[in-house]
């Protein structure tokens, strides 16, 4: 239950002292309040929703270095294993565990 | 969309998976303490992928799930009541109570509306002043804000003929409960992510060194999850016990602050029954004495309900562990999702029904379902 979606935010205004705003989901539109993000978020910001409240800005250059670092992982275990069955040497460092550069 | 899909690679997570088996000297036992983890870890098949290095148990957090039953009862009496237009969030609907659910109570006339918001029900009780709209507050640190939210607009806007069922539950206090649990087998924790994104992680660092456990925060999709067991495993095999953060796009360590607030603002802590497990000291949240006006309970004096699990349902032993759904003996026989015993097998988070739906999705039916 503790679902929560990524969305763009593409309009902020006021509900009566409450800012609210809409959020696209991929196409999706939904109000969103968003009274505890306000301080940081602007349009075009991505916004973890739950139950219609943004609960979080989602930092957009740690996702794209979290996905980096794991689609680099992933390419260095295929040339390890290219190594390990003989064909080139492996000459990438291997040792860059995710959390090294994730947390 | 962005910032799902990506997350989805299966060309990344199998190299992933591999990492985890190299890395892991030893099998390792860790939990995922969020239901939502639990549905994409056994939806996902990743449990069978990294079975032999890693074991996950599936922890207690589905709100769906560990609702007591009395509260289920209070729902279910507030319901049923003339004049009274109670709303909740949709997967409560077909949690059972001692003898229905509110899908029932709705089909034999009482008054139930699903909101998608708090705030949904709030704006009901505005365009309603002859009824008493009482929404039913069940959820994590994730949902308190928002139910804390529509308490405090309320006041605010002095709408009176609105107020919450609390059934509200915090993730620190069931992580003690596991770790001091008798024959727990648990070496390591992967924190709920959105629960986190609020709470932000500094609770957890004492709960880290007193039990000597990593705790890895871990976002949702399955590279997010494949990647806090890697980081879990690799602090085990180092000998590391820290509170790491794997889902840094959406969590800080101070969490959200303006929502802490306003949880702070209107909820305070409470000792908390959990369905199957009893209860926990101080692992829940109740209104605030200054927002008692809002207490469903005290507003239709239903304080004094309480009720017993019944004694089939193994849940507590699923939750904390000791239990694989498919072993209990009632599991695709006597408990299914159309008549379950317990909530597990209800939300698609809780773990006996992620287990029977699963089962039935690869083509082997769930142990007696075809008997």
């Amino acid at each position: 239950m503790c679902l929560g979606i990524p969305g763009k935010v593409i309009e902020i205004h006021d509900e009566g002292g409450l800012p609210m705003g809409v959020v696209d989901f991929g196409g999706v539109r939904r109000s969103v309040c968003l009274a505890y993000v306000s301080h940081e978020v602007g349009l075009g910001d991505y916004v973890i929703v739950h139950v219609g409240f943004a609960i979080s800005k989602v930092d957009e250059i740690e996702a794209q270095r979290t996905f980096e670092v794991l689609r680099e992982m992933s390419k260095h275990d295929e040339l390890d294993w290219m190594a390990e069955l003989g064909g080139m040497p492996s000459s990438v460092p291997t040792t860059a565990a995710a959390g090294d550069s994730a947390s | 969309m962005k910032y799902l899909t990506e997350y989805r690679d299966a060309s990344i997570a199998l190299p992933l998976i591999e990492r985890i088996r190299k890395t892991a000297t030893r099998p390792w036992t860790l939990m995922e303490v969020c239901g939502g983890q639990t549905h994409t870890i056994v939806r996902q098949g990743l449990d069978e992928l990294l079975d032999g290095a890693v074991e996950m148990i599936h922890g207690p957090g589905c709100p769906v799930c560990v609702t007591p039953l009395e509260q289920i009862d209070k729902a279910l009496q507030l319901a049923a009541r003339p004049g009274v237009i109670f709303t909740s969030f949709g997967d409560m609907l077909r949690v059972p109570g001692s003898d229905c659910d509110l899908q029932q109570v709705r089909a034999r006339g009482g008054q139930v509306r699903i909101v998608y918001s708090p705030l949904d029900a709030l704006a009901l009780a505005q365009r309603n002043p002859e009824s008493e709209v009482v929404f039913f507050a069940v959820g994590f640190e994730t949902t308190a804000p928002a139910n804390a939210m529509a308490v405090w607009r309320a006041r605010e806007l002095g709408v009176t003929n609105f107020s919450v069922l609390v059934s509200h539950v915090t993730v620190p206090p069931a992580i003690r409960a596991i770790m001091q649990s008798p024959g727990n087998r648990v070496q390591g924790f992967l924190a709920a992510g959105h629960v986190c994104a609020v709470m932000g992680w500094s609770e957890y660092e004492p709960l880290a060194e007193q039990y000597k456990i990593p705790i890895v925060v871990t976002g949702f999709e399955p590279l997010d999850i494949l990647e806090g067991i890697l980081m879990a495993v690799q602090q085990l095999e180092d000998g590391r016990n820290e509170v790491e953060n794997q889902y840094v796009r959406s969590v800080r360590r101070e969490g959200t602050p303006p929502a802490r607030a306003r949880i702070e603002d209107v909820f305070e802590l409470a000792d908390r029954k959990w369905r199957g497990i009893g209860e926990i000291p101080m692992s829940g949240l109740r209104l605030r004495e200054e927002f008692a006006a809002f207490d469903a309970e005290r507003k239709f004096g239903l304080g004094g309900i309480t009720v017993n699990e019944p004694a089939e349902c193994r849940a507590g032993d699923v939750l904390t562990g000791r239990l694989k759904p498919p072993l209990c003996a009632a599991f695709g026989t006597r408990c299914t999702p159309e008549h379950p015993l317990g909530a597990l097998m209800v939300s698609s988070e809780g773990a006996c029904a992620a287990y029977y739906h699963i089962a039935k999705h690869r083509g082997a039916a769930p142990a007696g379902v075809m008997a």
